[in-house]
């Protein structure tokens, strides 16, 4: 009984919080319970000293120093700094090396994008002149071509002037 | 922008529990003459009321730091929101950035936690 219902409700919300229905089941199973005794004083307590606890933060936070906001915004900005200042030693201990490298990159971007762009345009200009290999060899005008009388005609000319 | 630098104060501040805290156990041997007087008063006048007395107040608020210290971090926050400054649940979800399931959960593990802690004390006195 005291390990799931007593205990869980103490433990379940703020004890200010309990209900004056919660409160009576309590008081009613503790009067019998000597564990549930010693667990309500507890909480009893516990709720006690963190309620304390928290008034006292609130009337120091209100006899506060009036200048605590400026020293707080001041550490703020000196802490910035700080992490500012240590950005700019991490620039001049790696800034050669990181500027070696970026411009190393760009070079080999230029060379690896630009180069064989060049390339293609000499194969475009290629392509369009007309006199390739090709078009010389497979595209013979029909005018170039000889009849069969003609080859003839000339096979035996030379015969007949032999004779 | 003023949740999130509540967040961002929240979380700095809770880092720095994190990693100062040694999380003791509060033991009967550690408490002052001054805090078994006042637990034993408390036991037997009953708890209820604000502490009038300025030496008392002391008393309650050293008690209380010490019986806190023996809490994580998160539980710790949990705790003194909820129960301390009658925060709500989403009040202390919003400001953390937890889910509100989990400030039940710490909140209800811290209750336990610090109630054990008592009971202990209790016991150990009484023997």
């Amino acid at each position: 009984m005291r390990d799931n219902h007593i205990t869980e409700m103490l433990d379940s919300k703020p004890f200010a919080s309990l209900s004056e229905t919660e409160l009576a089941t309590i008081r009613t199973h503790v009067a019998g319970c000597a564990s549930c005794s010693q667990a309500y004083d507890a909480a009893q307590i516990s709720a006690l000293l963190i309620k304390e606890r928290a008034d006292e933060a609130v009337e120091n936070s209100l006899n506060a120093n009036p200048f605590f906001q400026t020293r707080v915004m001041a550490a703020w900005r000196e802490r910035q700094e700080q992490s500012v200042s240590a950005l700019r030693r991490l620039w001049n201990a790696t800034g050669a090396l990181v500027t070696t490298m970026a411009a190393t990159t760009a070079a080999l971007a230029v060379l690896t994008f630009v180069a064989p762009s060049s390339d293609t345009t000499s194969q475009t200009t290629a392509a369009l002149v007309p006199y390739s290999a090709e078009s010389v060899v497979l595209d013979q005008n029909d005018n170039d071509q000889v009849t069969d009388d003609q080859v003839l005609s000339a096979i035996y000319s030379d015969d007949d002037e032999g004779r | 922008m003023e949740g999130w630098l509540t967040r961002i104060a929240t979380n700095t501040c809770l880092n720095l529990i994190r990693t100062a805290s040694r999380r003791p156990e509060l033991v009967t041997a550690e408490l002052s003459e001054d805090e078994t007087e006042w637990l034993e008063r408390k036991v037997t006048e009953g708890s209820s009321g604000h502490q009038h007395n300025v030496e008392d107040r002391v008393v309650a608020a050293d008690l209380a730091e010490r019986l806190l210290e023996g809490l994580s971090p998160e539980d710790r926050l949990a705790l003194t929101m909820i129960d301390g400054e009658q925060a709500s649940v989403s009040d202390v979800a919003e400001m953390t950035g937890w889910s509100e399931s989990k400030v039940k959960v710490r909140a209800f593990r811290a209750r336990k936690k610090a109630r054990e802690a008592l009971e202990k004390l209790l016991g150990r006195k009484s023997q």
